[in-house]
């Protein structure tokens, strides 16, 4: 291990951040989902790989990837409206686990009409042409793909901030993750809240989606780990934190990218093992509160 | 057959009370005869096997109410555990179900032990990360385990039964040697149920605060219901390497987590007899559905969501409902 | 007082920044009933929980039979010998009564019994009959605890509660949502109950256990106000002053 100098170890721990942002925007969606509407998103993963066949589809008809980053989270979020709507939503005070089992049956439907519609094999996803190249970022050439990711998910937790923190419906939903009956006597209709948050947590699945896909490429099945992963993240971060999501996915994409380098066998199993420590210490996770989102 | 014996509100004993009563024997009586009933003696087997998987779960997902969604790790390591014991220690057929149900016990163990202080839907999500970290080990254990290949040659042409020479590779003899474990799982399971300790696991499905109030030490009456359960996966899972001479990698993958959810989901959760009716139901789906188009994931996976959202109490557990009204 | 089962010393619980208890310090006397009143929001439900287990203080000491008990996991009051009934119904909806009882009866038996059939504790269900019957619920064991009515679900809890053998019963507003009929029967049955065994009541109405209690206690914004018989309770200024603050609703019952 003598060849790794200093510079190398850091670029490295900058790839970690980039791989980082996709599981950071992955965990944010679903402990959103499941401090508020108390449900686990097995179809989490499947609205990824969505994300990334609708970005891919759109950017054909568009030519523009611009274009279809602003929309397929718009398009995604809306089945994800659907599914609350439709499906969800008879089964809410039935059990928690009917949701659940619910999300994992839909991860199957999506997956097969993926395959219906666009083949069983990948695709890829070329970077777009504006983000190709690598750019000098003081301690050596670093994709400028990644450092697009890495800014894109700063943005993006930023706004969730400010839109939970700072605006009126960021207060509603705060107040209805920590007790629903409040809200109602407030003469809020909780169910567009909940509506309004699984559109959001799936959207934010789908943007993710389309970030991931110029790196890995497209599969019907690119959401099936993915979503083990998620929930790793969401684990280490603390169910239903925000904070946790960001800093758990940080660390996740850390480790993953430091022992892909000195040891790429362990590389898949160190997420868990990780996981399985933080468990050992901490049963809530880094920064997990009972079910509340904060 | 059912689950109902406990909470019979007349006087006059029920026929399905009669009928829960013997449900052991009327169990394997069926399962007797079941060949003869299936198209072929191989999904016999199958269903046999995948049966006794979705009955191990039921002792947490049915009758703790517990969702787990890391079972495939106690079937794979099952499957393994045997697989290797044959393979590379060749060790006897019957040694190596043995050490297969151990492993996939020492491994329900460990699980739990991470597993089990976590509470609820998280509890799906943990048993999840863990058995995709069982996945990769084994995936990584290429010498022993064969990697993304599978373990190969898991061959048993014949077997020696205290001193008998059986053809093993004849389908009818396979399956009588597998219904054999499979009664004798089948008569402990119900034991299990039966005794005051199943009376517990009940009593936390239905209010886990109660039974702490009562008195009960909820986490580790969780802990010994998730380690059995564990073992009941691990002999389906050796089961199934010495039924299919081989362990596909898939078998510890998640998505075989989800296969034994769907299935009890179908069969009925929390009834006796429930999880074999969603075994069949399900490998006979799937069987039918592959016939007729490549995408018969599609359906398999509307048919869960209608029963989640319209028959949560499956096919087994409807039916008894509605003898139950009767 | 002479022979206290369960002492309460300087008993604090705050939650974040709002503290729900200060500086409580009760003496329950063996034999007796005794009544924990108050206002809404006095901490009574906090307080019971603290002597039942549910919370652990934030500051003081539980003692039971002499021993410090605080900090004990919930599981092991009942083991102990302190049961509870819980504010709102709380049973196994799908088991039958009986079986409700006769799981509650069985916690007292340490051991994991694996293999030998339930049915074969024959004390155990005999045990549970006969609690059913003390309740007035005898007639209905055979019934799934979902059938019952709301005041037969707050006696089966009660029997389940008594199942364990208790030196200490406790029982948090028992009436809560009961109509006058099943309030009286109720009453009558703690009444009954009262005779043999040590019972501590938590109650929102002052009415219903003025009298019925050998000793009250008064909660008032998470402090104790007073406490006594029920006739130095009936003329305690203090007392007076925080209910009819109240108005008369809070005297009579719950609005």
């Amino acid at each position: 291990m003598s060849g790794i100098g200093l510079e190398l170890l850091a670029l490295q721990l900058v790839t970690g951040v980039a791989l980082g942002a996709i599981y950071v925007l992955l965990a944010l969606g679903l402990s959103l989902i499941f401090g508020l509407l108390n449900v686990v998103n097995f179809a989490h993963g499947a609205f990824f790989m969505v994300g990334a066949y609708v970005g891919v589809f759109l950017f054909g008809l568009t030519g523009n990837f611009w274009v279809s980053l602003v929309l397929t989270p718009l398009g995604v979020g809306a089945i994800g409206l659907a599914v609350e709507r439709v499906l969800l939503r008879p089964l809410y005070g039935r059990g928690i686990d009917y949701p659940l089992l619910l999300t994992f049956g839909l991860s199957y439907v999506f997956i097969e009409t993926i395959r219906i519609l666009f083949g069983l094999t990948g695709m890829r996803f070329p970077t777009p042409p504006e983000l190709r190249g690598a750019v000098n970022i003081g301690i050596g050439f670093f994709p400028l793909y990644r450092l697009f990711l890495i800014g894109i998910t700063a943005v993006i937790v930023f706004a969730l901030w400010y839109f939970i923190e700072r605006t009126r419906y960021g207060l509603i939903i705060r107040a209805g993750a920590r007790d629903p009956e409040i809200v109602r006597v407030l003469g809020i209709d909780v169910s567009k809240i909940w509506l309004l948050v699984f559109g959001i947590g799936t959207g934010i699945a789908g943007l993710s989606g389309v970030l991931a896909a110029p790196l890995q490429g497209i599969t019907p099945e690119m959401g099936v780990p993915v979503l083990a992963e998620a929930f790793v993240v969401t684990v280490v971060g603390g169910m239903g934190s925000l904070a946790g999501a960001v800093i758990a996915g940080l660390l996740v994409g850390i480790v993953v990218s430091m022992t892909s380098l000195f040891a790429p066998e362990m590389a898949k199993v160190s997420i868990f093992i990780l996981m399985a420590l933080v468990l050992l210490v901490r049963p809530r996770g880094l920064l997990g509160r009972a079910g509340a989102l904060g | 057959m059912t689950s109902i014996d406990l909470t019979a509100p007349r006087d006059q004993p029920h026929w399905l009370d009669v009928a829960s009563r013997y449900r052991v024997a009327l169990t394997l009586a069926f399962l007797v005869i079941f060949p003869w009933i299936t198209p072929y003696e191989a999904l016999a087997v199958n269903i046999l096997v995948l049966g006794l998987y979705a009955l191990g779960f039921n002792l947490v997902f049915g009758y703790t109410g517990l969702l787990s969604f890391g079972h495939a790790a106690f079937l794979g390591t099952g499957a393994y555990g045997c697989g290797i014991a044959i393979v590379s220690y060749k060790i006897g057929w019957f040694g190596a179900i043995l050490i297969g149900t151990a492993s996939a016990t020492l491994l329900g163990v460990v699980m739990g032990f991470l597993a089990i202080r976590t509470r609820g839907i998280y509890f799906a999500m943990v048993t999840l990360a863990l058995s995709m970290c069982v996945y990769y080990a084994f995936y990584q254990m290429q010498s022993l385990t064969g990697g993304e290949n599978g373990l190969r040659g898991v061959n048993l042409q014949t077997i020696s039964v205290l001193g008998v020479s059986l053809p093993f590779i004849n389908p009818t003899v396979k399956y009588y040697v597998i219904l054999a474990f499979v009664a004798v799982a089948i008569w402990l399971f119900s034991r299990i149920l039966a005794s005051p300790f199943g009376a517990v696991l009940e009593a936390i499905r239905e209010n886990e605060e109660r039974a702490r109030a009562c008195g009960y030490d909820v986490a580790r009456t969780k802990l010994v219901a998730f380690i059995i359960s564990g073992a009941f996966c691990g002999l389906a899972g050796a089961l199934n390497a010495i039924h299919l001479s081989i362990v596909p990698i898939e078998t510890l993958h998640y998505t075989t987590s989800g296969q034994v959810v769907m299935m009890s989901l179908l069969g009925g959760m929390g009834t006796f007899f429930g999880p074999f009716v969603g075994a069949a139901a399900f490998l006979l789906i799937e069987d039918v559905l592959a016939m007729l188009t490549s995408h018969w994931q599609l359906f398999v996976g509307i048919i869960f969501i209608v029963f989640v959202l319209f028959f949560p109490r499956g096919i087994w557990g409807s039916l008894l409902q509605w003898a139950e009204r009767k | 007082m002479s022979d206290p089962v369960l002492v309460a010393q300087n008993i604090g619980m705050s939650f974040g920044g709002f503290v729900a208890l200060k500086n409580v310090s009760v003496s329950f006397a063996r034999g007796k009933l005794t009544a924990v009143i108050g206002p809404n929001g006095a901490g009574k439900s906090t307080f019971f929980n603290v002597i039942s287990g549910a919370l652990t203080p934030t500051a003081g000491q539980i003692s039971f039979d002499g021993r410090d008990i605080t900090g004990t996991p919930p599981h092991l009051f009942a083991r102990m010998g302190i049961a509870k009934s819980f504010q709102i119904t709380n049973v196994f909806p799908e088991l039958t009564a009986r079986e409700n009882v006769r799981v509650a009866a069985q916690a007292l038996s340490e051991r994991f019994q694996l293999f030998r059939n339930r049915d074969s504790y024959g004390a155990l269900i005999d045990k549970a009959d006969a609690l059913l019957t003390l309740v007035g619920l005898g007639a209905r064991r055979f019934n799934r605890a979902r059938e019952l009515a709301h005041g037969e679900q707050r006696s089966l809890e009660i029997a389940m509660a008594l199942a364990a053998d208790p030196k200490l019963l406790l029982l948090d507003e028992p009436t809560a949502g009961m109509s006058p009929e099943e309030t009286r029967e109720m009453m009558n049955l703690i009444a009954r109950l009262a005779e043999q065994r040590t019972i501590v009541l938590v109650e929102h109405k002052m009415k219903l256990v003025m009298g019925l209690a050998e000793h009250l206690v008064v909660l008032h914004h998470g402090e104790l106000l007073a406490q006594g018989s029920s006739d130095d309770i009936r003329n305690n200024d203090e007392v007076k002053r925080v209910y009819l603050g109240q108005g008369a609703v809070a005297v009579g019952g719950r609005a």
